[in-house]
């Protein structure tokens, strides 16, 4: 591999700067959409053993919808609710697929 | 006749309500992602495998192929009438396929698609019904010596075809195997690069790796513009004119044989047999010069070819166990995932799950045609679903498929890392075909060599010693070279398509 990226290296250093035609980094707002993408799904990960799959996903659905994809405040509840608490029954009944509950009491109290 | 005895076989199987109902299934989830922007067939796969865990092996081989097939249809239904080609095998479609869309003719060109793409499918079918048993018989000649070979071979011509350099997928080569090699060592049972974490021991699950290059990727690539509205031609009736008819007829047939073809060849993507097919018909064409204006030629041919390159794509794995293109690598993947290994034993030791997914290609393209024909009005809608709610649902999909491979959040942070590998490996202009080839095949490759060399107490020469084994490493050198010569270039230009199908 290392090989390889020398070679590649040298191929890239040799050829005339002839410069890609897109840019690399994206502008502000793409690159800001590109990284609250990111930290939604690492907090999705993150917060899923503690705070319960419904609950974490019900709350990554509304930032990506509401504030990143600037949906309606109804349809974005609506998705919220049948994406986490339809999909965790969903899975958990027909598909045997147990999505995991909240560690902390109160909210394991909640159903959640 | 041996085959067809099979086959009748394969359609007592195929044929169960329960395994119609997952042909079906796969043919409307596989029709979904074709048609939605930024899904491709690779990712969409992958992201279904979880679904399929409870079913039985043959209903969940039914279900991911019906789904790999459906998406070359999908993809027909945007190219025609948004002129976005759902996934990259459909892209020619747009230069004549919009055309007639914008002239009105929008829905004639989708039942030619649709019908091309049933004739083309099932003649593709036709030939691994034919292929099978020969092909079958000789690979069952083949130790590990020889499979090493297949594999390099196969490798190799995916290198040789895969973007424009050969240096950055020779990279992505590397990179696939060196992701293969974490987890146990299957020879000493000793962990290999899993940092002392446990849940690397088994290695890095191939499922959350091609969501996260594949999926997620296209997803931020997507998220760098504002998500915009799409805006949809017009659709008209859908019975073609008797001309449009006579017009396909020999691009149908000719589509369907470049596709079969060019699907049994490694390497080779669904794009490369509908612009191979578009340029024949070009060249064969009285006019010429109206292609691009809306000619029916050129969305008969290349849609034709595109299905045939897909149900061919599979002739490779069924026979030799090999996969032909990265689609296909994954759907080996979830055959493993299965308990089953595909290739010529497969025949063998399970010749229902075998047979009966050959009779179910036939059954998934009749389904197809029905759901493509008179329902292409609600795909036509699924189309209007902003973009700004689609990426949150999908999103939201594949964290639930990644969780449920293991039951792990550690699968949802592999494939957000993944994500953004891809993401910059996709702006540095890096092909990704080959790091799913080699990720799926590199532990097959690894216990093939290491059996031979244990058969030769470490003695390298035993490659040479078999003729098919030479013959094969001898091929795969000439494909690793031949881009040094000028007349390759020309014609890699045109078979190099993007990734998918």
């Amino acid at each position: 591999m290392g090989g390889l990226s020398l070679v590649w290296l040298v191929q890239v250093s040799g050829s005339k700067g002839s410069l890609p035609d897109t840019v690399f980094l994206p502008e502000r707002l793409g690159l800001g959409r590109i990284l609250s993408t990111i930290a939604a799904l690492v907090a999705m990960a993150g917060f899923m053993n503690l705070l319960g799959f419904q609950l974490t996903m019900f709350l990554f659905l509304i930032f990506l919808l509401l504030v990143l994809g600037r949906q309606g405040i109804l349809v974005t509840l609506i998705v919220a609710l049948l994406g986490s608490a339809g999909v965790y029954h969903m899975f958990g009944r027909f598909l045997d697929v147990p999505l995991p509950a909240a560690t902390i009491k109160f909210l394991a109290n909640l159903g959640l | 006749m041996d085959a067809f005895q099979n086959l009748l076989m394969g359609f007592a199987v195929a044929l169960t309500p329960q395994n119609i109902m997952f042909a079906f299934l796969g043919s409307v989830l596989g029709t979904l992602i074709g048609v939605l922007p930024g899904v491709g067939p690779v990712a969409g796969v992958a992201m279904l495998i979880p679904l399929t865990f409870q079913m039985t092996p043959t209903g969940a081989i039914i279900m991911l192929t019906a789904l790999f097939y459906g998406t070359q249809y999908g993809g027909t239904i945007t190219s025609v009438l948004l002129n976005v080609p759902g996934e990259a095998a459909s892209a020619i479609t747009c230069l004549d396929g919009y055309q007639m869309a914008k002239q009105g003719r929008g829905g004639a060109a989708l039942a030619i698609a649709a019908i091309g793409s049933f004739i083309g499918g099932t003649i593709a079918t036709v030939a691994l019904v034919l292929a099978a048993g020969p092909l079958t018989r000789l690979s069952l000649e083949f130790g590990p010596v020889e499979f090493f070979a297949l594999i390099i071979l196969g490798i190799s011509l995916l290198m040789g075809l895969a973007g424009k350099s050969m240096i950055k997928a020779l990279m992505m080569g590397v990179f696939g195997l060196l992701l293969a090699m974490v987890g146990m060592d299957p020879v000493r049972g000793m962990p290999r690069f899993t940092f002392g974490r446990m849940e690397l021991m088994d290695g890095i699950g191939f499922v959350p790796v091609i969501m996260g290059l594949f999926g997620l990727a296209e997803i931020l690539v997507n998220a760098e513009k504002q998500f915009a509205q799409v805006f949809i031609a017009k659709m008209s009736s859908l019975i073609p004119t008797r001309k449009d008819i006579r017009d396909s007829v020999w691009p149908i047939l000719r589509g369907s044989a470049i596709g079969t073809l060019l699907g049994l060849v490694p390497g080779m993507t669904g794009s490369a047999s509908s612009f191979l097919s578009y340029i024949a018909e070009r060249k064969v064409s009285k006019h010429p010069e109206q292609f691009g204006t809306g000619r029916i030629e050129g969305v008969a041919g290349p849609e034709t070819a595109n299905n045939a390159h897909a149900n061919g794509a599979i002739i490779p794995l069924f026979t030799l166990g090999i996969p032909a293109s990265p689609t296909v690598a994954v759907i080996m993947g979830a055959f493993m995932m299965h308990g089953l290994i595909p290739g010529p034993f497969l025949f063998k030791e399970h010749p229902a799950v075998a047979w009966g997914v050959i009779a179910s290609f036939y059954v998934g393209n009749v389904i197809l045609l029905i759901l493509n024909l008179p329902l292409v009005g609600i795909w036509v809608k699924i189309l209007k679903v902003p973009y700004g709610l689609l990426f949150g649902v999908i999103l939201a999909f594949m964290v639930v498929g990644a969780y449920s491979i293991s039951n792990s959040t550690f699968d949802v942070m592999v494939m957000t890392l993944f994500g953004v590998i891809g993401y910059i490996l996709r702006k540095l202009d890096f092909p990704l075909a080959p790091v799913v080839l080699t990720l799926i095949l590199g532990p097959l490759m690894e216990r093939s060599l290491r059996q031979s060399l244990e058969m030769s107490q470490g003695d390298i020469r035993i490659f040479l010693e078999s003729p098919i084994a030479m013959v094969l490493l001898i091929l795969a050198a000439l494909f690793m070279i031949a881009p040094t010569f000028k007349f390759f270039r020309r014609g890699k230009g045109i078979l190099s398509g993007k990734e998918g199908a």
